[in-house]
């Protein structure tokens, strides 16, 4: 068994890497990345799947739904990282998978694959506690400006992790974008990473934080039309039944982080496409308690004021 | 990892659970119960944003969550549900706030030609809670609103006990329900919560709207109410009001850290925030 196998194996029981092996993974997996296009292309049969956000035992769920990796062909749409308990061990399995079959995953960017946003919601002091140190933060977030920022299935299928910019109205345009960096506050880039579809405008809409675009019907309509796409397929927002379709399913959300925050109750879904590009969605429900490892402890009392 | 009570505490103090299901107990004439629900579904959100007349709603409504506390032979009924607390929020309508990256999007937007949104995507709400009489207790269906029935909040002089809060009497029940959460798209956070303890000698419960604004701002709406049990037919209530609100400019000239991540801890971001609003009540009958 070569050691890449064997670290993989590790993972999958949620046990993390050395910071060793993190950084040889990491180096690696830049090698690999590096090569691959802004609109990264994928073949089908593939299985796509939206956030994650360091479920790590709710990942495990979606594999046994969906089936391993390699025999099913994955895409991610980011947001592997932030909020749950075991970012580390999600992102580092998904990434050891790259490495060991890199045309059967592929990753792209989500918002939270970022230096700024990991500091704030979780994957930043995950690492402190977890190594003690802050290198195995670095070593991910150098990987993750490599990260594709989109994917093309069979030339039909565009995929983002949050939605379409005003200032790449074409996917050549995307493909000129100039990633290997640190996620933008605007721009093309981070409108891709960040922007949201919204049923109350049609063409273009600026959100209400003055930040962040909003896009309707009528600019994914002519999105689809001038790139010859049939339907668009992000992630980024939660959806309480897993998946959710609009602009007469000319865009669909999915979202895979069942249970989100470990309270949201609600369930997740992937969307399973064979080789005539026919649909599935897989609805899928959180681990049950007693497979997650962490002992549940009664909480001492509360004298909150 | 849900609070248990301790039965034999529970028994000394003359309490009992719930039982069949339901989470809370009844204690010296109280029935205090919470529940806790999925978010809403896809269909209920449109049904609440045509009710509510809007077109947005958090990300995350536990719209079927509520802590609920019943006051028997008085027929007072002390809850706590999102549904309320957003029609707050609707009717106070504050104006947007601007996160840090707006100012680079000002001048970016005039090439595209889009829509403005400008609802208070902070959900910021004054909700201190709702209260009225059931004149049924046993089915618990008919309630009358506070306003229209024989009690009010009234201004007052006295103050919630903290000091005797802070003994550590034991705790029988115990328990914190989520009304309602958003990311701000990643932009912070803003989080309605009612936590209830019940202790022997009372209940205390704190109702805390939660607001960052990262880069830009904080709030804390903050609404404690203390009941001491006693043997009369109406129970005696404090409900004290208290806001504070701060931006992140202002703290850091007051020499505190202006990174959010330093601000993730409402108890921590209290003792740093400013006082703009505070008043004490007590439940007042006519």
């Amino acid at each position: 068994m070569s050691d890449l196998d064997r670290q993989i194996e590790q993972l999958k029981r949620c046990e993390p890497l050395k910071e060793s092996e993190v950084k040889a993974l990491c180096l690696k997996a830049m090698e690999i990345l590096v090569e691959e296009s802004n609109v990264q292309r994928v073949d089908a049969p593939v299985t796509i799947c939206g956030d994650i956000h360091g479920q790590f035992y709710d990942m495990k769920e979606l594999f046994k739904v969906g089936g391993d990796c390699p025999k099913t062909n994955y895409l991610f749409l980011g947001d592997f990282v932030d909020r749950g308990f075991y970012s580390v061990e999600t992102f580092l399995l998904l990434l050891a998978l790259k490495v060991r079959y890199p045309d059967r995953i592929t990753l792209i960017r989500g918002n939270h694959e970022s230096r700024q946003i990991t500091q704030v919601y979780g994957f930043y002091d995950e690492c402190l506690r977890k190594y003690g140190s802050v290198n195995v933060w670095r070593y991910c977030t150098d990987i993750f400006d490599y990260l594709s920022l989109s994917a093309l299935i069979e030339n039909k299928i565009f995929s983002v992790h949050g939605g379409l910019s005003p200032a790449t109205p074409t996917l050549d345009q995307i493909r000129t974008i100039d990633r290997k960096q640190e996620v933008p506050h605007d721009g093309a880039m981070c409108d891709l990473l960040w922007s949201d579809p919204e049923d109350i405008v049609d063409g273009w809409g600026l959100s209400p934080r003055g930040a962040g675009f909003l896009f309707g019907g009528t600019a994914v309509t002519s999105f689809n039309h001038s790139n010859n796409i049939d339907y668009i397929c992000r992630a980024h927002q939660l959806v309480m039944e897993g998946y959710k379709w609009m602009f007469n399913n000319q865009i669909v959300t999915v979202w895979s982080a069942p249970n989100y925050c470990y309270r949201c109750g609600n369930v997740a879904a992937i969307l399973e496409l064979d080789e005539n590009l026919e649909k599935r969605f897989r609805v899928f429900e959180a681990a049950p308690q007693e497979t997650r490892g962490a002992p549940a402890k009664k909480p001492p009392p509360d004298y909150f004021l | 990892m849900e609070w248990e009570s301790d039965a034999r505490e529970l028994k000394a103090a003359g309490a009992e659970a719930l039982g069949g299901g339901r989470v809370g107990l009844r204690i010296r004439g109280w029935e205090i119960e919470s529940s806790k629900r999925s978010i809403l579904t896809s269909s209920l959100v449109q049904q609440w944003e045509e009710k509510l007349q809007t077109s947005h709603l958090p990300e995350m409504v536990f719209g079927e969550s509520s802590l609920v506390l019943n006051h028997l032979s008085s027929g007072i009924k002390i809850y706590f549900n999102a549904f309320d607390a957003l029609c707050g929020w609707k009717q106070e309508g504050l104006p947007p706030v601007e996160v840090p990256a707006a100012a680079k999007w000002k001048f970016r937007s005039k090439a595209t030609d889009e829509v403005i949104l400008d609802y208070d995507y902070t959900f910021t709400t004054p909700y201190c809670g709702s209260a009225g009489i059931e004149t049924n207790p046993e089915s618990g269906r008919e309630t009358s609103e506070e306003g229209s029935c024989s009690f009010h909040w009234e201004d007052c002089q006295e103050q919630i006990n903290m000091v005797a809060l802070a003994s550590k009497e034991p705790i029988l029940f115990y328990d914190e329900v989520i009304l309602y959460e958003d990311e701000l798209g990643d932009n912070g956070v803003s989080l309605l919560t009612a936590k209830v303890r019940v202790m022997p000698s009372g209940w205390y419960l704190l109702l805390r709207f939660w607001l960052r604004v990262d880069g830009v701002l904080m709030r804390l709406r903050d609404t404690r109410f203390h009941c001491t049990f006693r043997e009369s037919t109406e129970p005696i209530i404090l409900r004290e009001i208290c806001w504070r609100e701060d931006t992140f400019q202002a703290l850091s000239s007051k020499g505190y850290p202006s990174d959010s991540a330093a601000y993730s801890d409402p108890d921590v971001i209290r003792e740093r925030l400013p006082i703009i609003k505070r008043k004490t009540q007590k439940l007042s009958f006519t």
